[in-house]
């Protein structure tokens, strides 16, 4: 069953739906999830192709084991983005990709735009188009709730968009559960300029299982490993929120639009044990063991009866700190906003944050803003949050993400800290060389987690990391040194994760002890008899890594690209415990050389012929 | 012996109803497992594990010539039986209902339940 889940091509237009199966060579190539999403963009992505034209494809895709016992059940949706006008990808845990799994489903490409608003049923491997028009306005709860009970079914799973993706907001999410969003690169104005609002899916199709007995003992064994480690354990107590008091000790917070580093003592307010009296229990995506989400009760103050789960590290720093903004409950508040319009809350913090500067600048004023921008007005970011979700006044020009400029004008540019037309998130990558450089290559513009290469702040031995990466890496996170090779490995690593369904968390993250290619060539070969060695897993990450690359260069995206914000190599830390850090643009130049190199790209960063030859991208 | 539910810990992955299907029928399905998480997902109630309490008094075999101790041993029973349960506490999927055998003796649905929400009550 695992390798039987089929595509589902669906045109909205036509009203044409057409199921294929996956062949195993396609497997083979690209696993699943996110590895075959970017295998079905590459056969329509042109720099012409409009993120708004019918021709954008939305694509779901389950990763090859989603739904099975493995490292998480997770999902990439995918698209050209309107938010950076490149490649759109994001990546979406809870029940959602579980559920389209045992629908018999593995992908959904989606392309044309309905006339009237609509949603999609697919029910044990059937596609249905369905009337939405009672849904629209709707927030992303109400939405699946009505769903559910249009269908007389609690156990169909939603995925769909708030009043954001129905307005086009550049940066507006796809929403499945109260907080799993896929909301990176805008798809959920995508998803909106398809009139498509929500996609629903129930299965009782079974997931066979290639050898049942070693599967669940391997599994067993392997998630005893993972459990044991310090890093699990502390984030099945707290969930990501411990990562922000890492964040503000050690100087690599944004704060006030990455003006500052560390709010310092004020931290406090925001680290995870304050967050303690509002948990009401921690949860878990589909079949994860680490269950590192909050669930969330706010019982007094201005926003009592508040609830719902979150908010993550990334909100936390995105609506707070990055704002100057140190309201633990007015976060909260503003979190669950974004998830019921339906608004990426890492970039709206972008963008509210660069709108504030600009503001305090002088560069923009109350005549355009309609409203006084001051760092840490809670007020007037629940205020703003309306205005953009709605397309209202002000909000209407920061619902266009960066294009905003030009309402802003030509010098407002040097104050959006963004990468390829994409923000950078809740951080301050000046200290941590290993995640300034993935932040500068990430194949979605500025993005932490394509890479994520954590491992260097752990202190490990320099013959752990040798070990791990093949080669020289500095276990000092300031340090240039190998930096180009960690990011390289994990570039590679992550894609073949996001293929499997696999989550960051269950992966090596923070712990090198956690599942790597070993493992997960057993678990594939125990579930669905495929075998794949772990040096042929290995190749897949780099053949989905190249080919998004391939996307990118036809964008005309190279080297010159590859970059930071001009704060980062320009402007030292002012204060705090990275005081004095910046980029020094040489010694990031021979990271990036580094880099290219082991990608087996040329020095402008474009795919070489005999790599794309030897990766079977080009015949 | 049965098994006990602490709903106060239930994080709701599905992970106890994922190893029940494949223990018993060699595949994985939740929707074919004696244990089931009730669970809101849009709402911040807690998820509840549901399975059959091994009650002394089998009100579900009412009306029926069965003898309790054979019938204890068996995984998928009928819809008759599961609408018989007070509890409600039997999984249905068609016409076959999904009763907790108790792995033999050997429950493999604690086995990955990490935040213990359920254990073995003897």
């Amino acid at each position: 069953m695992v390798l039987d889940r089929k595509i589902g091509f669906i045109n909205l237009t036509k009203g044409s739906i057409d199921i294929q199966t996956i062949s195993l060579e396609l497997r083979r190539k690209f696993l699943g999830g996110r590895g075959i999403n970017m295998y079905l963009l590459s056969q329509s992505y042109s720099p012409s192709l409009d993120p708004f034209s019918s021709e954008n494809p939305l694509i779901f895709g389950a990763g090859l084991l989603t739904g099975a016992f493995g490292f998480g059940a997770r999902m990439n949706i995918s698209a050209k983005s309107p938010e950076s006008g490149h490649l759109g990808d994001s990546n979406i845990g809870g029940d959602f990709g579980a559920e389209l799994v045992k629908s018999g489903m593995s992908h959904l490409v989606i392309t044309g735009k309905s006339e009237i608003p609509i949603y999609l049923f697919i029910n044990n491997g059937k596609v249905e188009i369905r009337d939405a028009g009672k849904l629209s306005g709707l927030d992303t709860v109400e939405t699946q709730k009505m769903i559910r009970q249009e269908l007389r079914d609690e156990k169909v799973q939603v995925a769909c968009i708030g009043l954001a993706g129905e307005n086009l907001v550049h940066f507006a999410a796809i929403r499945t559960g109260l907080k799993n969003s896929a909301a990176r690169t805008g798809l959920g104005a995508v998803m909106g300029s398809k009139n498509l609002k929500a996609v629903a899916v129930r299965g009782t199709l079974d997931v066979t299982v290639s050898d049942p007995k070693k599967y669940f003992k391997y599994y067993l064994q392997q998630t005893k490993n993972l459990l044991d480690t310090k890093w699990v354990q502390a984030l099945g107590r707290f969930g990501t929120p411990l990562l922000f008091q890492y964040g503000n000790a050690t100087g690599i917070l944004s704060v006030r639009n990455n003006q500052r580093t560390t709010v310092g003592d004020q931290g406090y307010a925001l680290e995870a044990e304050a967050l303690e009296p509002y948990s009401t229990g921690m949860l878990s995506c589909f079949s994860c063991p680490a269950h590192c989400r909050h669930r969330f009760s706010i019982e007094d103050g201005k926003y009592q009866g508040t609830r719902g789960e979150g908010p993550e590290y990334a909100s936390i720093g995105s609506l707070g700190t990055k704002l100057g903004n140190l309201d633990l409950q007015n976060i909260i508040y503003a979190t669950e906003l974004c998830n019921r319009y339906g608004l990426d809350t890492i970039s709206i913090g972008s963008y509210l944050a660069w709108a504030i500067e600009l503001y305090q600048r002088g560069i923009i004023d109350h005549e355009l803003t309609g409203i006084p921008l001051n760092w840490g007005d809670g007020e007037t970011i629940i205020e703003l949050l309306h205005r953009i979700a709605q397309r209202k006044g002000f909000g209407d020009i920061l619902a266009e993400g960066p294009l905003a400029e030009k309402a802003f004008g030509e010098v407002s540019k040097d104050y959006l800290l963004n990468i390829k037309n994409f923000p950078i998130e809740m951080t301050d990558e000046r200290l941590p060389k290993s995640f300034a450089l993935g932040m500068a290559t990430s194949t979605r513009g500025a993005c932490h987690m394509r890479s994520r290469p954590s491992l260097d702040i752990l202190g490990l031995p320099v013959e752990a990391l040798r070990k791990l990466y093949g080669g020289p890496v500095s276990n000092e996170f300031a340090s240039y040194s190998g930096k180009g090779r960690m990011v390289w490995w994990h570039e590679i690593f992550n894609a073949v994760c996001d293929s499997l369904g696999f989550c960051r968390f269950l992966t090596v993250f923070s712990s090198p002890h956690a599942p790597q290619y070993k493992q997960f060539s057993r678990l594939i070969a125990l579930s669905t008899g495929l075998l794949m060695t772990p040096k042929e897993l290995r190749t897949i990450g780099e053949r989905i890594y190249t080919l998004e690359r391939m996307m990118l260069a036809k964008d005309g995206i190279s080297r010159k690209d590859d970059t930071l914000p001009k704060r980062y190599f320009d402007e030292p830390i002012p204060e705090g415990p990275a005081r004095g850090e910046v980029i020094l643009r040489e010694k990031f130049d021979q990271m990036l050389d580094e880099y290219y190199r082991l990608h087996r790209w040329d020095k402008n960063g474009i795919p070489r012929k005999e790599t794309l030859k030897r990766l079977g991208l080009i015949g | 012996m049965r098994i006990k539910v602490d709903s106060e810990k239930c994080s709701g992955c599905h992970l106890c109803e994922m190893a029940c299907s494949l223990f018993h029928l060699g595949i994985i399905n939740t929707e074919k497992s004696a244990i089931h998480i009730k669970k809101d997902d849009l709402d911040i109630s807690l998820n509840t594990p549901i399975l059959c309490r091994q009650c002394k008094e089998m009100k579900c075999l009412a009306g029926e010539e069965a003898t309790k101790v054979l019938e204890k041993k068996q995984f998928i029973w009928n819809r008759r039986r599961a609408e018989c349960c007070p509890f409600h506490a039997l999984p249905l999927l068609g016409e076959k209902a999904y009763h907790c055998d108790l792995c033999g003796g050997n429950p493999q649905c604690i086995k990955v339940c990490t935040p213990k929400a359920i254990s073995i009550a003897t």
